[in-house]
């Protein structure tokens, strides 16, 4: 099979991982069979998410060791060279060799796109490494008690101060905050009228003084969403992500990771969540199993245009709101026939396994919530795919 | 009333443009000569070829208009002996009816000569259009649907099994790729006209395209058609390298999502999208019967699952398979 990018190989007519594909792949795999001992321990199981990103930062570190976790990413900031396919082969591969999912690793997917493209260069070139070996971990922070779906509604101020800003505010439902060292933070710099117009993206480092990150028990059992509170928290100068009062271009970008491209990383998962429970079902209900596959695909397709189009540099526009809404359709069909499969998990019994299935099921009737909610991703459409007004 | 043509999709391209074009001037058979379809079709194997031998369906399904297209591509994997004119050999669909047993079906144009009737487990009959009779279906959406009345056990072996058999396969993959880009077609062309509704139909005193409900499902129905897009694509684009069943799940997909596409636009046109006057109704007839051909949805999204469940076979389009797939 011929690769993309036409198969270059090296003088000893040995294909280059880097441009080939498949060759990536290959090798990959092949380490994967006899691979670190944190592998396994990432295939378990691990209801507590504490726990799991214990597990996934040391095999984060192995794979970064071993280059894996590099390619995908420039070399100019610690990567290897390679584009957004090889992130997408990496973590395919993983899903297959049955790790669970991404953990907070999904920023790399949603987050780390944007530092690479519009980040302070100085700051990227140590953050990068040190986020893909595991060993300082991201958070966003966007939403506001009172700015949910109207972003541009948000509070949280950063006023200009001696070397840099003073952060003033409180977000909520920031994600694995607990266990991030840095955060991306959308604060507003212009008037409280100015809407997007004056929001600026600022790198803040959660360890502050001021910074108070408290936990939020979810309704699934997990503890991995927060509040975040700034009180005077001094931001240097340098750590503008994008333009002073430019933060609104910023979050457009990681909403178009998270929309678009950051769909086919979740659905490599969920396929492979699919996939481990096929002896749970009976023929009763192949229909169901068989159109969660369906909305698997759509995934797959849509999201796969996603990834070459983010390679060539080319905006997916109202393309990642479909890939979007379907991610979210393929994640409730699969944990609907993994529900309907075996009812075990909605009466709770306490193994480890069916607790995750019971997490993961409650998990999937709140994906139409993030990163957009259904209705506004529904707006989106309306106006910039039909054209209504 | 005329169909609308469609405000821009996902993969529109020139040739898809023409293609849309031919068929709403011209006759399907006219349409397919100036496409160059004819030279297009023995280059099955090249990417460029058979996005465009592909691209025809989805025309006919916004235009509702019909061709001899399906008939010719499915009949294209059999060795049919003799040198052939374009138009003259058309492979037949058989389906099976609750209250006839195996029904034989021409879709589209009659061939001038010959029509390839194929029976799994037998072989296939080449039977001399002049030898049967030719009953036609009358269902709107403007497809012409032909049952042939023709006794096949008189009828000689054209084609033994053994080559029949994987003939077979390939024309029935070839029919499903087909038939879902003119459900996909269908679906866009009465989106595009819903898109056109809501916003001239007003309802206290605004637009009822204002109104997020009816926003909502147009949205829904863009999505998925989006979805039937990429994956038919993705099908076509990899077509043998595909993992095995993908136009089967092509199918199933495109008739699941066309037929919900065309309720979502139904319900925004009101009481007038329930006309006959209205051609709302011949693309949703025409999407019931493609969809009612070569496995329903339901037929097929059942199987797919009860066969990924006993085999645990992996559909999965995985990562590295994707790489020459040029999407952009
Ligand atoms: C699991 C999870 C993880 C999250 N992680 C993060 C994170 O890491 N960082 C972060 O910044 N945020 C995060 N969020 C927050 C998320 O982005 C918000 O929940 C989301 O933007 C919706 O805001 P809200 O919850 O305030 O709901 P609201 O905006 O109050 O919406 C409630 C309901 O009203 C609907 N609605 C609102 N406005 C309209 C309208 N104009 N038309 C029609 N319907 C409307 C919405 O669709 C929704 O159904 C996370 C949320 C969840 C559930």
């Amino acid at each position: 099979m011929s690769s993309i990018e036409g198969g270059r190989s090296d003088p000893d007519g040995r294909a280059d991982p880097l441009h080939d594909l498949r060759t990536f792949v290959d090798e990959l795999e092949a380490w994967l069979v006899t691979g670190p001992a944190t592998l396994d321990a990432a295939r378990a199981p691990i209801p507590s998410f504490a726990e799991r990103v214990e597990v996934m930062s040391r095999l984060m570190a192995d794979l970064h060791d071993a280059g894996w976790a590099r390619y995908g990413w420039p070399e100019s900031l610690g990567g290897l060279g390679g584009t957004i396919v090889h992130r997408a082969a990496m973590w395919d591969a993983l899903a297959r060799r049955g790790v669970a999912g991404m953990a907070l690793f999904e920023h790399l997917e949603v987050l780390a796109p944007t530092l690479v493209a519009l980040g302070p260069r100085d700051f990227v070139v140590r953050a990068l490494p040190a986020f893909l070996s595991g060993r300082e971990l991201w958070a966003q922070g966007f939403s506001e008690p009172e700015a949910g779906s109207d972003l541009a509604s948000l509070r949280t101020r950063a006023v200009a101060a001696d070397g840099g800003f003073i952060v003033n505010g409180r977000k909520i439902w920031t994600s694995w905050a607990r266990y991030a060292t840095w955060c991306l933070l959308l604060t507003r710099t212009g008037t409280p009228e100015s809407r997007h117009r004056g929001l600026t993206a600022l790198i803040v480092d959660l360890r502050s003084r001021g910074v108070e990150v408290t936990t939020i028990v979810q309704a699934n059992g997990t503890d991995e969403l927060a509040e975040v509170v700034f009180d005077d928290v001094f931001v240097p100068a340098d750590r503008i992500v994008g333009q002073l009062d430019g933060g609104w271009a910023v979050a457009m970008h990681i909403l178009s990771s998270e929309r678009g491209t950051f769909a086919w990383f979740r659905h490599c998962f969920l396929y492979q969540h699919l996939r481990e429970h096929l002896d749970h079902g009976d023929a009763g209900n192949d229909f169901g199993l068989g159109g969660a596959l369906l909305d698997l695909v759509a995934v797959t397709a849509t999201s796969h245009d996603g990834l070459r189009s983010h390679e060539a540099g080319v905006p997916l526009g109202p393309r990642a709101t479909f890939t979007k809404l379907l991610l979210c359709a393929a994640e409730q069909a699969v944990n609907d026939w993994i529900l309907d499969a075996d009812a075990d998990l909605a009466v709770g019994v306490q193994d480890a396994a069916t607790a995750m299935r019971r997490q993961e099921y409650l998990f999937s009737r709140i994906v139409t919530v993030y990163g957009g909610s259904q209705q506004m991703q529904l707006e989106t459409i309306a106006k910039q795919a039909l054209g209504l007004p | 009333m005329t169909a609308g043509t469609p405000r821009s999709f996902e993969g529109d391209d020139e040739f898809l443009a023409a293609a849309c074009a031919a068929a709403s001037r011209s006759s399907g058979a006219d349409a397919l000569e100036t496409l160059g379809w004819w030279d297009l079709l023995p280059e099955l194997d090249d990417p460029d070829a058979r996005a465009a031998v592909f691209a025809v369906f989805r025309a006919q399904g916004r235009s509702l208009t019909g061709s001899i297209a399906l008939g010719a591509l499915m009949a294209h994997p059999y060795p049919v002996p003799g040198d052939r004119q374009p138009g003259s050999v058309a492979a037949a669909v058989t389906r099976r009816s609750l209250r006839r047993g195996t029904v034989v079906l021409v879709v589209g144009d009659v061939p001038s000569e010959l029509l390839l009737v194929d029976r799994p487990g037998v072989g296939a009959s080449l039977v001399p259009v002049a030898d049967v009779d030719l009953l036609r279906v009358e269902i709107p959406g403007r497809l012409a649907l032909h049952e042939v009345v023709v006794d096949l056990d008189a009828a000689p072996i054209s084609v033994p099994e053994v080559d029949a058999a994987p003939a077979r396969r390939r024309s029935h993959a070839l029919g499903r790729m087909a038939m879902s880009l003119e459900m996909l077609g269908a679906a866009e062309a009465t989106l595009a006209l819903a898109v056109e509704h809501v916003q001239a139909r007003e309802q206290f005193g605004k637009p009822i395209g204002s109104f997020q409900a009816i926003r909502h499902l147009l949205a829904w129905a863009r999505t998925d058609c989006a979805a039937v897009e990429a994956v038919a694509r993705h099908a076509v684009a990899l077509d043998r390298v595909a993992p095995t069943g993908f136009d089967e799940i092509l199918k199933a997909l495109a008739g699941r999502n066309a037929r919900r596409a065309c309720e979502r636009t139904l319900q925004s046109f009101g009481g007038v999208g329930f006309t006959a006057e209205h051609d709302h109704h011949h693309f949703h007839s025409r999407v019931l019967a493609l969809d009612s051909l070569l496995g329903t949805s339901s037929e097929l999204t059942r199987e797919l699952g009860a066969r990924l469940r006993t085999s645990g076979s992996d559909p999965a389009i995985a990562a590295g398979v994707l790489v020459p797939v040029d999407a952009r």
